[in-house]
């Protein structure tokens, strides 16, 4: 009853249109993936589910793809590479690779094979084997995974108590020249790093500070200034009443700055600490140009970068267990701290 | 001593963010209180907040001069100069500036290093824009092992450009995942995680899985189940797509597609790796969105095609244009990817950056006078490309 006065109300008898039977098959099966035309009707509900799997099919193989390499590089750490046996040695075993190695470490018989491999060998074995001078071949991979958690926690602790105490200054105190202060540091970030990079080599030399830690880690303990303005702009949302009641209650500016501001801010401070500890800890470029390779403060993307020229340029699977050691600390960091670091970014619009 | 306590609490009333209202609470204390007493604690309320300010922001205003503003000015000083490492001290050299401008020595003549003084053989000319002249001047010999001779910069900033195609490319991707990221659906922040993970990961692991993912039996032809494609020899053209030999004949394969496989495995892997950096901008701008217009729109019968282009796009507008000056002015620095791609700045790959650090950094030859006055000119470029888009989008708004 309810169907025909719709058809009614719907086509009027004038106008009525007779449809070949294809067409109206045609009609019936748009209809039912959701699409309304001529012949048949869909309902908002129908649209909407097939508008949804439609779009979680296109968002995980998007999703696939982008996790796809990953998944490589973990499956291709466990190649078991050093085997000579094998026609064209270790590379072929990694070319074949598309979801498990064929020859892998996990099922090999060879005495002294085990599952992590490629892990041990790359934590024992010396980068470089011609010259026993230099540190590739007098360290392993562990002072260089040292080195990364000195270049990542020193200059990220230090910077962002710096950052935030001038983010603190900015927003909260007033004086003098302060907002021309400001924009003369904010100009600072039109500089491009590439054009001054030769300059500040020149300058890292004549203070000795290149092919050592201090290249490394004294730039990034004055603070940058990204940071502080994007704690800036989260102290901007806190009251100043708390301030202006811990001032009357006696207290000084500093103590302010540790008591109050710190652990109010620190969201901000977190998020701006995280996204800065995966820079430093993915800074391959610095190393690459103030650090010499043969010495014993380079990083672990460099000391990556040296393996896979040095004694492994034939026996991949160790380097690419050194690439999967790069990649495994940040990734446990974003999983633990993705809402924190994702919703920062979503506030800030930055993107890195 | 508490007449002191209280005109202090009435300088912390007065300390209020907003200017206006400090003055005028400064006028009622002035009432309140005796006015020379009140002066002097009123001025001691000023001078510590003077006194904290410059303090709390002092280590940032240190470090910007030291590390960028010191090193922009030395920079635009070196680059008229010939200093290498071994001129001695940096400061002394740049306090006689006057006495180290570049000299061009004639054939056959030496330059002592120290002092930039002739020491012996013909005539030296002081030639200030040595190294500007360079840039414009120099051609690279034999390109490819072709014979060909051409000029140097316009190679790597040729290279530089084509990795720009990345930026529109990324931008289409990632307006697509975010709208449907942003459609209401179960687990959409999730989708938002896993494509920002590759944003988190080191360029150089990612590098080298791509280097090895992308070789001529690797898992990207087995797919594609094109096993002829060389995808990263140096000057693999894309002759090499139909399986010919590529670096056979030079005029069958002009420069600009030489390397242009391994340039493309370059854009797939930025576009790859920037993506989810820019669905999540994009994810955050379309949250923004006005929902009533929308609903208006609807309700005036526009479909969803229309709703996205006139009513969501325009107010997306702002985000899309932050998102291409940041894209270019990153884009034209790029220099760690193709450098691990193809190392030892490559011509075939690398970008202009590559030049920069070519003669800027590195081993015997090299001079951070070069390295500046390439670097100064990068800044250029950048700057003016800036102030374009800038005049772009103000002549869009009138």
């Amino acid at each position: 009853m309810e169907n025909e006065i719709r058809n009614e109300t719907v086509q009027t008898p004038e106008e009525k249109v007779h449809y070949s039977s294809f067409r109206y098959a045609i009609g019936a099966i748009l209809a039912f993936f959701g699409f309304s035309n001529k012949t048949h009707h869909a309902s908002q509900k129908r649209a909407k589910l097939v508008g949804d799997i439609f779009v979680y099919i296109i968002l995980l193989f998007g999703a696939f793809i982008m996790i796809y390499p990953f998944w490589w590089m973990l499956a291709g750490s466990f190649a078991y590479t050093s085997n000579l046996q094998i026609v064209n040695g270790g590379k072929a075993v990694l070319h074949r690779l598309v979801w498990w190695p064929d020859q892998s470490t996990a099922n090999s018989t060879d005495t002294g094979i085990s599952l992590f491999y490629n892990y041990k060998i790359m934590f024992t074995k010396a980068f470089v084997q011609s010259d026993k001078s230099n540190f590739a071949a007098n360290y392993s991979y562990w002072r260089a995974l040292l080195n990364n958690l000195i270049y990542s926690i020193v200059p990220v602790v230090v910077g962002v108590i710096t950052s935030a105490s001038a983010a603190f200054s900015f927003a909260k105190i007033n004086w003098f020249g302060r907002n021309q202060v400001f924009f003369f540091l904010l100009a600072a970030i039109m500089v491009p790093g590439a054009s001054i990079t030769s300059t500040q080599y020149a300058m890292y030399t004549e203070l000795n500070m290149t092919n050592n830690w201090s290249v490394m880690v004294v730039p990034g303990l004055f603070g940058s200034i990204m940071t502080a303005f994007f704690i800036r702009q989260f102290l901007f949302g806190l009251p100043t009443s708390i301030i202006e009641a811990a001032k009357i209650d006696g207290a000084g500016y500093f103590r302010i700055f540790v008591s109050f501001i710190l652990p109010l801010a620190m969201p901000a401070i977190m998020a701006q600490a995280l996204l800065s500890f995966m820079g430093c800890w993915n800074n391959y470029v610095g190393s690459y140009l103030f650090i010499r390779q043969d010495s014993e403060w380079i990083n672990m993307t460099h000391a990556m970068q040296v393996m896979s020229n040095g004694a492994y340029s034939e026996d991949q699977g160790p380097v690419i267990a050194a690439s999967v050691m790069c990649v495994l600390p940040v990734l446990i960091l974003f999983a633990c701290f993705q809402k924190l670091i994702i919703g920062s970014l979503m506030l800030t619009g930055s993107k890195e | 001593m508490e007449n002191q306590v209280s005109a202090n609490e009435i300088a912390v009333e007065a300390d209020a963010s907003d200017a206006v209202a400090e003055n005028e609470v400064s006028f009622a204390a002035e009432n309140a209180v005796p006015p020379k007493k009140k002066k002097r604690h009123i001025n001691q309320q000023k001078l510590q907040d003077n006194i904290w300010g410059w303090v709390f922001c002092l280590p940032l205003i240190v470090g910007t001069v030291w590390f960028v503003y010191s090193a922009l000015i030395m920079a635009i000083m070196l680059s008229f100069t010939g200093y290498t490492l071994s001129s001695g001290s940096l400061t002394q050299y740049l306090a006689n500036l006057g006495d180290h401008i570049y000299t061009n020595a004639a054939a056959g003549s030496s330059i002592d290093p120290v002092t930039g003084a002739l020491i012996s053989g013909g005539e030296a000319t002081p030639e200030p824009f040595h190294w500007y002249a360079q840039i414009f001047t120099k051609t690279l010999p034999n390109i490819g092992g072709s014979g060909l001779a051409m000029h140097e910069m316009g190679i790597y900033l040729f290279n530089t450009v084509f990795y720009m195609i990345g930026i529109p490319i990324g931008m289409v991707l990632a307006m697509f995942f975010a709208v449907c990221m942003s459609r209401d659906i179960k687990g959409g922040s999730v989708f938002r995680v896993l494509y920002y993970i590759p944003c988190v990961a080191s360029t150089i692991s990612i590098v080298f899985t791509f280097k090895l993912m992308f070789q001529q039996s690797g898992v990207i032809n087995q797919i594609l189940g094109t096993d002829h494609i060389s995808w990263l020899v140096g000057n693999a053209s894309w002759n090499s797509l139909h399986g010919k030999n590529s670096t056979s004949n030079f005029m069958q394969n002009p420069y600009w597609c030489q390397g242009f496989l391994s340039k493309m495995v370059i854009v797939i892997m930025s576009v790859w790796k920037g993506l989810g950096g820019t669905i999540i901008l994009y994810v955050a701008g379309l949250s923004g969105v006005n929902q009533a217009t929308k609903e208006a729109a609807q309700i005036d019968g526009a479909n969803a095609w229309k709703i996205f282009w006139k009513v969501t796009m325009p107010d997306l507008y702002p985000v899309i244009f932050y998102n291409i000056v940041t894209s270019v002015i990153g884009g034209l620095q790029i220099y760690a990817e193709p450098e691990l791609f193809l190392p030892n700045n490559n011509a075939m790959v690398a970008g202009y950056v590559g030049l920069v650090y070519k003669y800027g950094i590195g081993g015997s030859g090299t001079s951070p006078a070069a390295g500046a006055a390439y670097g100064l000119f990068l800044a250029v470029i950048i700057f003016v490309l800036t102030l374009f888009q800038f005049w772009l989008d103000s002549r869009k708004k009138d």
